[in-house]
């Protein structure tokens, strides 16, 4: 072995062992590093827990606001806009209504027997009915499922009574009446029973059945549009609108 | 004879006293370099005893496996298949190969050495 022979093989082999000597401690750094990592992860622990309480004070924070936000809205001025215009409906009669009252069915006073009349049924009765019921502290009614609002005609047309445009000639007929309380419904349900216009339907061919006064009969909503033609607001100050 | 295991001390002791270190990542490369690295100079020390012993060939053959090695690994590793694989086999291999011939060759000689 010539010495330049063995010059190229001593670097070499000290370029080997150079990273022999790399690697060994790269490999085993691992060991030492540990403690420094588990630091570390403290640290980044640390650092995470004060992310996240940053993110709990953000989201109490939001939803603070959002509660804010939602006590402003009740309070608002729309939303008392809203709820009158909610208590305006349900007085037009514009929202199904339920509560306790009684039920009315009109029904052919002689089914089958002796000479069948049709049973007719009057608009001035039926108007007297209804009155009669308003008298007595009825709210809402309705008859064969229309509902009664104050801009409701019964009226004849054609032989033919309709309600709100829509034929009662279907029998028996139910009128729902909703009271004001359990106790106003009992009282009307006892004037009833000894009202005069039930006696006058019976002229007519048709009898009033009066069932016990319910906790919930339900009165549905007028389903058309309110149109209101010869009416003005009301200006402040004056007595009576034009 | 000396010098090269004299290197090869001298080239650990450097490593470990400066404190050289690579990132955990590429230490792949370096294992898969060092093998290389290991094959070639196994490779070298049969040659000189075969007595076909060229500089030029070891040491090329030296850093060209050595890159090969890394480039096969890095190679690898960005196509998701373990092509490092492969280097680790062929030198490991040959490593085994050189070290069973180097034996041989030692065994010849001192047996007649001792037949003398």
């Amino acid at each position: 072995m010539g010495g330049k022979k063995n010059i190229g093989f001593t670097i070499t082999a000290a370029i080997l062992g150079l990273m022999v000597a790399i690697q060994f401690r790269t490999v085993s750094e691992p060991v030492v590093r540990d403690t420094r990592d588990t630091w570390e992860l403290r640290e980044d622990l640390m650092k995470e827990k004060e992310i996240q309480s940053e993110l709990l004070r953000e989201i109490r924070a939001n939803e603070e606001k959002l509660e804010k936000y939602k006590t402003e809205k009740q309070q608002s001025k729309e939303n008392v806009l809203r709820a009158t215009l909610d208590e305006l409906k349900t007085e037009a009669g514009l929202t199904d209504i339920s509560g306790p009252g009684i039920k009315l069915v009109l029904a052919p006073a002689f089914d089958g027997i002796g000479p069948t009349t049709e049973p007719y049924l009057s608009p001035d009765l039926l108007r007297k009915l209804i009155n009669e019921l308003n008298m007595y502290g009825a709210t809402h009614i309705s008859v064969g499922g229309e509902r009664v609002i104050n801009t409701t005609v019964i009226r004849d047309i054609n032989r033919e009574t309709k309600i709100n445009g829509r034929s009662l000639n279907q029998f028996p007929l139910e009128i729902n009446v909703i009271a004001d309380s359990g106790e106003t419904a009992e009282k009307l349900y006892n004037r009833m029973k000894v009202s005069k216009s039930v006696e006058d339907f019976f002229i007519d061919n048709l009898r009033v059945t009066i069932h016990r006064p319910a906790e919930n009969i339900l009165v549905p909503a007028y389903v058309d549009s309110i149109r209101v033609r010869s009416m003005e607001a009301v200006k402040q100050g004056k007595g009576e609108g034009g | 004879m000396w010098l090269p295991v004299m290197g090869l001390i001298i080239g650990v002791i450097i490593g470990l006293l400066t404190d050289i270190r690579i990132p955990e990542e590429y230490s792949n490369y370096l294992s898969i370099a060092i093998l290389a690295a290991l094959d070639t100079l196994f490779g070298g020390i049969r040659a000189q005893l075969q007595n076909i012993y060229d500089e030029k060939v070891f040491v090329s053959g030296f850093f060209f496996n050595i890159l090969l090695a890394a480039s096969l690994a890095f190679l690898g590793v960005h196509l998701g298949v373990d092509l490092y694989l492969a280097a680790v086999f062929a030198f490991g291999v040959r490593l085994f190969q050189n070290i069973a011939v180097i034996r041989r060759i030692l065994l010849t000689k001192w047996s007649t050495n001792g037949d003398k």
